[in-house]
């Protein structure tokens, strides 16, 4: 019987999952660097805000490259509950988003716009971490 | 989908753990095939009847 070279399987797959984690950092700190810089460091001069905006977009378009690396790596069984998570969140977010909308054309929304984009931001990745716990209960 | 995958690796005396580790895939992965509550992709098919010196068809069926 000839087994095939597991540690280097392994070894993408921690090396993808380091990749992710790294990149999921730096686009929030990059972030919050973007949302809290002009206040708090540079005292609202476009030029800064306009840097800070672009090392977020940077910092982004690497987290999606990483994401889609990680997704490329990891087992199967995993790749098939991510992508089931994936792909009820996009249609959550399809969902709820154009209902939003919707409700805001129609004067129906009466608290902050600001804040109900960020409390989207969150509903979603809870419901993408709730997904993926269902999904591994699911194949135990 | 329907497979010997369990009696395969019991004659073997193999875990499921050691199954998954020849194979290159979790342990997770392994229990969900044999509780046929997953179909492995093609290439993991092939490592398993390699692994088993079977075809796939003697594996798996519909």
């Amino acid at each position: 019987m000839q087994a095939p070279d597991q540690t280097g399987h392994y070894r993408d797959e921690m090396k993808a999952s380091a990749g992710l984690a790294v990149w999921t950092l730096a686009w929030v700190g990059t972030l919050a660097l973007a949302v809290f810089g002009p206040e708090l460091l540079w005292d609202s001069q476009p030029v800064a805000s306009w840097a800070a905006v672009a090392t977020n977009v940077a910092a982004g378009t690497g987290l999606i490259l990483a994401h889609a690396r990680y997704l490329r790596k990891i087992d199967e069984l995993q790749r098939k509950i991510n992508l089931d998570a994936l792909a009820i969140t996009l249609g959550v977010g399809y969902v709820v988003g154009f209902a939003y909308m919707a409700a805001s054309i129609g004067d129906l929304i009466a608290f902050d716009g600001n804040a109900s984009i960020a409390l989207f931001s969150v509903l979603l990745s809870v419901i993408y971490m709730g997904t993926i716990v269902v999904g591994n209960l699911r194949y135990r | 989908m329907r497979n010997r995958l369990k009696d395969l690796r019991s004659q073997r005396n193999w875990t499921q753990a050691e199954l998954a580790e020849h194979a290159g895939v979790s342990r997770q992965t392994i229990n969900a095939i044999e509780k046929e509550k997953f179909d492995p992709s093609l290439p993991l098919a092939f490592r398993l009847a390699r692994l088993f010196d079977l075809s796939i068809e003697e594996i798996f069926e519909d």
